[in-house]
Formats: C-alpha cells, sequence, structure tokens
C-alpha cells in the first residue's frame, strides 16, 4: 500500500468535491449559516412567568404570594383586556376571577375562574396552573393552606442558569455539517462507481484496501475539519477541548461507514439523496431529543449519534468531562468502526 | 527465447448458468499483437476481465509475463495498461490531472506529459476539463492513460469504435509505435480492417470458445475463397456480374471462355474477408 498512491487519491477526491457545485456550495454555505443561526439564537433563556390577572381585589395575601423574581405581574381590568394580551403573546398564562367573585361565595355558588393559556404552555402545564387557579382563588378569600413548601432540587439546579437555545442546537449543527460530508462523499463514490473510474483505478498497483483507506482517511478527515471550524467559532471547544475533538473525529469515522453504505445502495445522486435523507433523519433524532426534552424514547440510544450527541451537550452545558461522558465514547468507537466495515464490504461488492 | 507474454490456460467463467468462457487456452508471444474478434456477448470481455485480474477464473489459469494472473494480481496489474470500451476518466478534472492521478498510481516520477499528449494528438488540450472533450479526444486520453507507466502489455476494448477516421488513425499510429517499443497487444475489437492491418494473429471467439486462431493470412488461405468478380455486358446493353473461383482445375477453362467469349467491363481479383470467414465459421455476424 503505497502512501503516495493514497496521498494522490485524497488529493483527487478533493479536487472532485471542490468541482461538484452542489456539494461544494452546500458544505460552505451550510458552515456559514449554523455559524450565524447559532449567534442569531438567544444565548440566554427569559425565565420569566409572564402572568395576566382580572381580580376585583387584591389582598395583601394574594400580592404576597405573586411577589417572586420568576413572576411578572399585570393586573387587568376586564377579562376581554386579558385575552387580549394572551393572544398578543404580552402574557403567557391568564386568571381571571368574576366580578362579583364574593357576591358567588356568599350566595353560596361555585364560582368560574377562566384559565387563559398562550399556545406555548404544553399540556402537562395545564394542570399545574389549574391547582395554581384554585390555590389564588384560596387566597383571595383569605382561606390560604396552612401549609408550608419546601423547594428541594436533586441535581443541578439549572434555576437561572437554563441552557439557551444557541447551545441545545450545537450538537444538532454538528450532527448535521458530518451528515453533509456523508452526502457528499457518498455521492462522490456512487459518481466513481457509475461512471467507471473505479475500475479503472483497480487495475493498477492500487489494491482494495488502499483505496479504501484513501476514502475513509478523505471522509473522516474532511468532515472533522469542518466539524472543528464549526466547534472552534462557536466556542464549543472552550471545555474538555480534547474530549469533543476525539468525539468528533469518531463521528467522522462513523459518518464515513454510514456514506460507504449509502454509496453501496445509490445508483446515482438521486437514489443517493434519498437514502441519505433517511439516515440524516434517523441519525439526526437524538439531537432533536436535546431540543425538546422527553420527545424520544430509551430506544434513541440504540442510534450511534446519541454518544456523539449526549458527549458534547453535555460537556458544553452541564460541564462533564471525561469521567462522566468519555464512556460514550466506547459505544461511539464500536459503532464506528462496525458500520465502516460494513460498509466497506457492501461497497466492495458493488466495486466487483 | 523468452516466455510469451499471455498464457491462457483452459480459462473458464460463469455467471450464475450461463457459461461465459468455456476453458480456452491460447498464448501470445512478447512483441505480438493479437487482435480478439467475436460479436457481443461472445466471451470477449469476460476474458479480458480474466486477465487483467480483475475476475477471477473458475477454472483454468493466465499467466502474464509468467506471472499466475489469481494469485498476484497486483505485480501483474504493475504492468500492463488497460484501456477500457467506455470511457471512464475523470471528467471533472483535466486532462493533465487524469495522467499524473495513474502515473502517481504506478509510482512513476518522470512522467513527460506533454509528449505523451502530443503521442496522441492531445497537446495543448492536456489542460482542458475531460468534460468538455469529444469522444474520439477521450479515447486518445484513455490511450494515453494506459501508456504513463510503459507497460510490458496493452489491453486495449474496441479503442477506434465510433471515433472519426483521424482519431481512429491517430490511436492505430499509436499502438505500432508500442510495438514498436516492444510491448504486447491485446486488441478487442469489431473492425475486421482495423484486424487485419493490426494484428500478426487474430483469434475468433464464439459462445466462449475460442474458434479459430491464426494469422490473418493463414486464415483467409484456409477458410477463404479467393474469386475473380467481372462485370460484363450482355447483348442488350445490360451489366451483370459473374464469379470465378480460383484455385480449381476447371479455373484456366473459365478464364479462357470468358475472356473469349464476354464483354468484360471490369476485372477484380477477391479475397474472404475476416468477417466472411467469421461467419463462416460461426453463422454469425461481428456486429
Amino acid at each position: 500500500m503505497s502512501v503516495a498512491a493514497i496521498w494522490a487519491l485524497i488529493q483527487k477526491d478533493a479536487r472532485l468535491y471542490a468541482a461538484n457545485r452542489l456539494f461544494a456550495l452546500v458544505t460552505v454555505l451550510g458552515l456559514v449559516a449554523y455559524i450565524v443561526i447559532y449567534f442569531l439564537l438567544p444565548a440566554t433563556v427569559d425565565e420569566t412567568l409572564h402572568l395576566g390577572v382580572v381580580t376585583p381585589t387584591l389582598p395583601s395575601a394574594l400580592a404576597e404570594a405573586l411577589t417572586d423574581d420568576a413572576v411578572q405581574v399585570t393586573y387587568f381590568d376586564t377579562a376581554d383586556q386579558l385575552r387580549a394580551a394572551v393572544a398578543a403573546g404580552d402574557v403567557t398564562v391568564g386568571f381571571a376571577f368574576p366580578p362579583d367573585l364574593y357576591d358567588q361565595i356568599r350566595q353560596g355558588q361555585q364560582p368560574t375562574v377562566e384559565l387563559l393559556l398562550a399556545p406555548e404552555v404544553t399540556p402537562d402545564l395545564v394542570t399545574v396552573y389549574e391547582a395554581v387557579g384554585r390555590e389564588l382563588s384560596f387566597a383571595l378569600i383569605g382561606q390560604a393552606l396552612p401549609v408550608t413548601i419546601s423547594e428541594v432540587v436533586l441535581g443541578t439546579d439549572l434555576a437561572g442558569a437554563q441552557i439557551a437555545p444557541r447551545q441545545r442546537m450545537l450538537p444538532l449543527f454538528a450532527v448535521l455539517v458530518l451528515m453533509v460530508e456523508c452526502l457528499g462523499l457518498a455521492s462522490l463514490i456512487a459518481a466513481e462507481v457509475e461512471q467507471g473510474t473505479i475500475r479503472a483505478l483497480l487495475v493498477t498497483p492500487l489494491t482494495m484496501r488502499g483505496l479504501f483507506v484513501a476514502k475513509s482517511l478523505f471522509g473522516s478527515l474532511f468532515a472533522f475539519g469542518q466539524a472543528v471550524v464549526l466547534m472552534a467559532i462557536t466556542g464549543g471547544l472552550a471545555h474538555a477541548a480534547l474530549l469533543n475533538l476525539t468525539a468528533l473525529l469518531l463521528g467522522s469515522v462513523l459518518m464515513t461507514g454510514v456514506a460507504f453504505l449509502i454509496a453501496a445502495l445509490g445508483r446515482d445522486l438521486m437514489s443517493v439523496m434519498g437514502w441519505g435523507m433517511l439516515a440524516l433523519l434517523i441519525l439526526a433524532l437524538p439531537s432533536f431529543n436535546i431540543l425538546v426534552p422527553g420527545l424520544a424514547a430509551e430506544w434513541v440510544q440504540l442510534i450511534p449519534t446519541h454518544y456523539l450527541v449526549d458527549t458534547i451537550y453535555r460537556s458544553l452545558n452541564f460541564g462533564a468531562g471525561w469521567s462522566e461522558v468519555g464512556v460514550n465514547l466506547a459505544p461511539l468507537a464500536g459503532s464506528a468502526l462496525l458500520l465502516l466495515a460494513l460498509g466497506m464490504v457492501i461497497l466492495q461488492r458493488r466495486f466487483a | 527465447m523468452s516466455e510469451p507474454a499471455i498464457v491462457a490456460e483452459h480459462l473458464t467463467y460463469r455467471y450464475g448458468d450461463l457459461l461465459a468462457v468455456d476453458h480456452i487456452s491460447f498464448t501470445v508471444e512478447r512483441g505480438e499483437i493479437l487482435g480478439f474478434l467475436g460479436p457481443n456477448g461472445a466471451g470477449k470481455s469476460t476474458t479480458v476481465k480474466m486477465l487483467t485480474g480483475q475476475l477471477r477464473p473458475a477454472s483454468g489459469r493466465a499467466l502474464l509475463l509468467g506471472i499466475d494472473v489469481a494469485r498476484s494480481p497486483k505485480r501483474v496489474q504493475a504492468r500492463i495498461g488497460v484501456c477500457f470500451e467506455q470511457p471512464n476518466l475523470y471528467e471533472e478534472l483535466s486532462g493533465i490531472d487524469n495522467l499524473h492521478l495513474f502515473a502517481r498510481l504506478f509510482n512513476v516520477r518522470d512522467l513527460d506529459v506533454d509528449a505523451l499528449l502530443r503521442r496522441v494528438g492531445l497537446d495543448g488540450r492536456g489542460r482542458d476539463l475531460v468534460g468538455r472533450y469529444s469522444k474520439g479526444m477521450k479515447q486518445r486520453l484513455m490511450i494515453a492513460r494506459a501508456l504513463v507507466h510503459r507497460p510490458d502489455i496493452l489491453f486495449l476494448d474496441e479503442p477506434t469504435e465510433g471515433l472519426d477516421p483521424t482519431s481512429a488513425e491517430a490511436i492505430r499510429r499509436v499502438i505500432l509505435e508500442e510495438q514498436q517499443r516492444g510491448a504486447t497487444i491485446f486488441l478487442t475489437t469489431h473492425d475486421m480492417y482495423e484486424a487485419d492491418r493490426l494484428c500478426q494473429r487474430v483469434a475468433f471467439i464464439n459462445n466462449g470458445k475460442i474458434v479459430a486462431l491464426d494469422t490473418p493470412y493463414n486464415l483467409k488461405q484456409q477458410y477463404g475463397k479467393r474469386m475473380v468478380r467481372a462485370e460484363l455486358m450482355g447483348p442488350d446493353g445490360a451489366i451483370y456480374t459473374r464469379e470465378i473461383v480460383l484455385d480449381r482445375p476447371e479455373t484456366p477453362a473459365e478464364m479462357a471462355d470468358l475472356l473469349a467469349h464476354e464483354r468484360v467491363m471490369t476485372l477484380h481479383t477477391e479475397e474472404a474477408t475476416l468477417e466472411d470467414i467469421f461467419i463462416r465459421l460461426t453463422g454469425r455476424s461481428l456486429v
């Protein structure tokens, strides 16, 4: 296996990649777009709850109950005004007590308190706000429950230290960068098979092993390089740099294996794109799990990119180091090598 | 005497139930141009793939330059040049970049790329992207690519098919130059004129078997009919033809009769073409 021959093939692949306007453009624009989007996304999280209240009076007990840095209360004269504020997005949750609240209670009737919710309030929180409404009602009629609530946060207290949207998105951006290179490599290989250039290469002293070494090095290093640029510019390497670089390198090898599989399945650019989109959807799933916690089930851990995403996410946002997330690297490396070997075996059958 | 450049011994290959190549044996001497002729599906490409190490024979063996191809394909491939029928160049790269890539794969450090391009008539076009080349130019670049390492054996698969006369002639000239250099050439072609003109020997392959292998002259002598074709004018002024087969006892009398009693307008000697001989041997046309 000649080092000069492998280097010649890597240079050739780099030139072919650059000559493919679609992938060259997607690569450059994609990288720029991810970085721009990252910096456009909020760097902090607004944790304030915007509460609207319509109430006939404001007893001191209620005022005290609502005194909290995390809650901003706005008082409205009528339920209609409160509805308009919720609809406009100025208020997240509104409680509209009837103007004759006390009269109804005195007459033994059961007053209706209107709970107004902004669309972004998740269903699991609706019952919480219903309970809050009952508690406020008790407070209004001077019958606060004689209990004291003691707050204990088990684990990392994220109050005041919520993870900013840009930090949640960063692992997804890293996977997307790797995936674009994966599609580009798969497309290059499929084109080589289709145009017969692989046959021309393999009737030279170049061995099949040498060919795969060259393709693996090109795919992995090209993807890794771009992921490093993304992480470096977005500050993703500020903490546990070696850990994250290792995870990204293994992720790049993993994507190269996926590229081999896609190239083995795809006959032309369109079929490569089709299989690539399917792979992208599956491999990006662990990133979505971070964007929307609780979205996916435990089986997401079967997807190899989970270990890449989890490593980056926890090291960036929770300061996790080798002792906490280093264990992720073993399944990541194992799945990367497995996919690479599988991709080579299947792709080799297409070369024959 | 040096060993033959190519020795095929009972080479056989199957695609499933189809016996594509059926125990063929032949040798090609060093410096020889062998024409390998046969219709589509006859087994030509499969034979070439086995000889060049792209396919492993089901049985039999091939020795190139004394090396067993199946056992040491890379040793063989380092010393052969292959020009495929279909252009398989990197079209997004220039002609020069294509040649340099393959030179590096063959570990050639002193490639005179300009001289090589000049030989195949592509001087001045080397820096153009191959995607902008005509079919003839691509074919000539493929020949140049097969020559970057000065191979001992050249495998050329339909190198002039569908080319304009200028490109075809340029390629034939290079083939003869390579033979003069000492290279052995295995030429697969449909072009009988080309085979007749370039090859020392031709092999006819049909249904996976070699049905004849000899010099074009001997094949014509053995299987062809030499004849004289005369165009004659009849009493009514109409032109008609008469053919007299040579090499028969009655030929002199027929010739004398022709000249004595007919009004001869034209008189041509004709010999069988390789195409005629192939049809006679196989009952099939070459194309």
